[in-house]
């Protein structure tokens, strides 16, 4: 073990250099206030009207800031940025190039990892997506018990959001608050699954297994005490000024430019524009549920905050009629093809033990047919989710690819922040909700 | 009332005739438009800016390699691009594909009809390699700047080529103990 | 320090190592390098349930200059590597290294041509957490094991600050 020895020079603090970095880089000492790469945001007159000397910051992939792995290149006029360009990639893990060599079931345990603070969303998601390739449906126990989990962990992605905004701004006992009521949901989630955060609950045809006998009252339990957080949420940012000084105004989105620009989830429906997955094209039982659709109009980090509030509101509401709509029943569908038999079974009787097989070994498994495809999407927390497979007969998919929602709300982000200062991007950003997971896959 | 994808599969058929071509996915029953490239971008605008069908929101732009699945209607052409749009007042969903061959991966760009597709096509550019005219942007988006190969083609391994051995990367300067000056010896 | 100089290999010098090896040991500062889920819970560890302050860690500034223990959490991509390395060459000495998690210890389930399998081939790692992600429970016990090491009660597995391996791969 070594002594920090103090001198310059010696072990300890050494100088950085700033050569080697790639081109274009907002350190590179070459870098005069022209970026290399293409800006397309701000014309020659804004520029004009800036004046005076630039300075280029590095918002990098390491930063208390930003959520995950991004990188913001900000060029400022004193505080107020000029103009900004984003790079991301640094996450980026190959999921899509991993399904081509993973059977269907095999991946499942892959897409926990995207959007990590939702995990059942995504599983769920990627379920759907493949029982429509096969044509399936499950049974309707196993379809109430994902609107429920659903549901609980949409509600634990977006109070972490609301969180690290808190935390963003300052208001660091927001955060702790948040995770505080994060661990309560992950109670739920490790008693019914198995896992905190990464569960892989779903397969395809129905779920791992079936939950707990005491679950719908923790369900319940739960359901009753969670708006009083957020009330203590409520009362300690609504009205508070500079809370809501630093976020009202900021990261301003019109309605058209979020169509066009493909943005979903809370974010576009606080700007104005009702569309939710869930209820334009319902899936696994969400139109037997009454619930709103909560819609803003401001479309400033202010107007998304407080949308994610009312969702999850609403969120309360359906887990709470989904838990009386809880049927008894199977959570697997009943076909030998798709679904595993129990192991008891498979030890006992020979037809199970080929079923096994058949479904384990290369060359046997889920095999939807030869050139079928699907496209079919679900309401993640950030918006709309969706999964895209192809198939060519085998147990391993053709090509998977994932439609994040984050990515679409991250590319209108190096406009929105033009003419604001660093403070303010940083809002924006948190009010965004990126998942790094999720954006670079 | 959102119209079924049969029913705007056949509108689009009436107004363009064999540019478009039918197709139906088995198993999932997926309705999909097959067109050629010259085509894509006239057909995508007359699906945004008609007032029945009002596709206002371009939802995915991905591609399809199809080196190792051999489809009657692919013919020669390896990638297939695919648009997934959706109706947002409507209510309406609908895929088009577009068949791009290998030797020349070059498609004109929608980033003027739909923003969305400025980062959907950097990342088919990233992942397949085919080339989105008329987009401003074509960096890659998620590789680095000078990864060699487009990572999602099929032909491509999984491990990669290598790259994740050898990547240029920081080097911190050596610097010589006991001494009080910072040595550059070379790494 | 500058007093092993004055003083040599004497009494006065191991009692003075002792206290400051008995004061590193219960205010680790760590450097969270988090990318991925384990950030999350990395994150929860830090907060009310799990409390890292218990043991003189929760002043988390993600200032490498200020810190002297580096989580990383997370997969490593080989776009990110380039950065973990430079902040781990920003931090000052005595630093030590928890690799938290199957992805940032060995690559974990992700095998592809875009990640970091293992840390271990560029950071000198002293404690390496299974798991993906692990609990909670998990990162305290490995917090523990680094006081253990700070102290010197646990001999070093080899592995000491001097013997960064030679990022040799690649140019510059």
């Amino acid at each position: 073990m070594s002594e920090a020895t103090g001198t310059k020079g010696e072990r300890g603090l050494s100088p950085i250099e700033f050569e080697d970095l790639r081109r274009g880089h907002a350190q590179d000492p070459s870098y005069r206030g022209e970026h290399p790469e293409p800006r397309f945001f701000v014309t020659d007159e804004e520029v004009d009207e800036f004046g005076g000397k630039r300075m280029a910051l590095n918002l990098g992939p390491q930063h208390p800031a930003t959520h995950g792995t991004l990188r913001v290149m900000l060029e400022l006029e004193g505080e107020k940025i000029a103009s900004a360009d984003t790079e991301i990639g640094y996450l980026h893990t190959g999921f899509e190039k991993s399904a081509e060599h993973m059977t269907y079931h095999q991946w499942i345990t892959l897409t926990d990892r995207m959007n990590y603070m939702s995990a059942i969303n995504n599983n769920v998601g990627y379920a759907i997506a493949v029982e429509e390739l096969l044509g399936i449906e499950v049974p309707r126990r196993a379809q109430v018990l994902r609107v429920i989990l659903c549901e609980i962990t949409r509600i634990a992605d977006h109070i972490l959001c609301l969180g690290l905004q808190g935390m963003d701004m300052g208001a660091f006992s927001l955060m702790l608050w948040a995770f505080e009521r994060r661990e309560r949901i992950y109670d739920i989630i490790e008693a019914v699954t198995g896992a905190r955060l990464t569960t892989s609950y779903t397969r395809i045809g129905g779920l791992f297994r079936d939950v707990p006998p005491d679950f719908p009252e923790m369900a319940r339990t739960f359901g009753r005490d969670f708006p009083r957080f957020l009330d203590e949420l409520e009362g300690m940012t609504i009205g508070n000024r500079i809370f809501e000084d630093r976020l009202r105004g900021t990261g301003r989105i019109s309605p058209e430019d979020a169509v066009s620009w493909g943005l979903t989830g809370p974010i576009l429906r606080a700007c104005g524009v009702a569309y939710d997955v869930r209820k334009a094209k319902p899936y696994s039982g969400y139109e037997r549920y009454d619930f709103d659709v909560p819609v803003r109009e401001e479309g400033d980090s202010w107007g998304r905050y407080l949308q994610r509030i009312a969702e999850v509101r609403q969120s309360l509401r359906i887990i709470e009629q989904a838990l009386g709509d809880l049927p008894d029943g199977p959570v697997n569908i009943d076909n030998k093809k798709i679904v595993l038999p129990e192991k008891g079974e498979v030890f006992d009787n020979i037809e199970s033990l080929i079923h096994h097989f058949k479904l384990i070994m290369f060359g046997h498994g889920i095999t939807p047919a030869r050139g079928g495809e699907v496209y079919s999407a679900t309401e993640a927390p950030n918006g709309e989710l969706g999964f895209y497979i192809v198939s060519d007969g085998d147990m391993v998919p053709y090509k998977v690819r994932v439609r994040p929602p984050s990515l679409y709300n991250y590319a209108i982000f190096p406009k929105l922040i033009i003419g604001a200062m660093i403070s303010d991007a940083v809002a924006v950003l948190s009010s965004l909700n990126i998942i790094a997971g999720e954006l670079d896959r | 009332m959102p119209l079924l994808p049969d029913e705007i599969l056949r509108r689009l058929s009436d107004r363009f005739g064999d540019k478009v071509r039918p197709g139906k996915s088995p198993g999932s029953g997926q309705v999909i438009a097959l067109v050629a490239r010259e085509h894509i971008r006239p057909i995508l605008a007359h699906l945004r800016d008609d007032p029945e069908l009002a596709f206002d929101f371009l939802v995915d732009v991905t591609a399809v390699d199809h080196l190792q699945l051999e489809l009657p209607e692919m013919e020669g052409h390896r990638f297939a691009v695919v648009y997934i749009l959706r109706s947002l007042r409507r209510n309406h969903i609908f895929e088009v594909k577009a068949r791009v061959p290998e030797d020349d991966p070059v498609i004109p760009s929608v980033q003027d009809l739909w923003k969305s597709a400025l980062w959907g096509e950097r990342e088919a550019h990233d992942m397949y390699g085919i080339e989105f005219e008329g987009n401003p942007d074509m960096r890659r988006l998620l590789m680095p700047e000078d990864y060699p190969g487009f990572p999602l083609r099929k032909d491509y391994p999984l491990r990669g080529r290598g790259e994740r051995d050898a990547f240029p990367q920081y080097r911190p300067p050596r610097i010589s103990a006991g001494s009080g000056e910072a040595k550059e010896t070379a790494p | 320090m500058g007093i092993e100089k004055i003083f040599g290999d004497s009494v006065i010098t191991t009692s003075v190592q002792a206290v400051v090896n008995w004061a590193r040991k219960n205010a680790l500062w760590p450097m969270p390098f988090g990318t991925a889920c384990c950030a999350i819970e990395m994150m929860a560890t830090l907060s009310g349930r799990y409390d890292m302050s218990r043991f003189g860690a929760e002043v988390i500034r993600f200032s490498p200059r200020q810190s002297d223990l580096m989580i990383v959490s997370g997969r490593i991509s080989i776009k990110m590597m380039s950065v973990l390395l430079k902040i781990w060459e920003q931090m000052p000495e005595p630093k030590w290294c928890i690799s938290m998690g199957a992805c940032a210890s060995s690559g974990g389930v992700f095998d592809t041509y875009t990640l970091v399998q293992g840390v271990d081939q560029f950071l000198p790692v002293h404690v390496y957490i299974p798991g993906c992600p692990p609990r909670p429970e998990s990162l305290l016990d490995a917090l523990l094991k680094i006081r253990e090491i700070v102290d010197g009660t646990v001999a070093n597995a080899g592995v000491s600050p001097e013997t960064v391996p030679e990022p040799v791969k690649g140019s510059t």
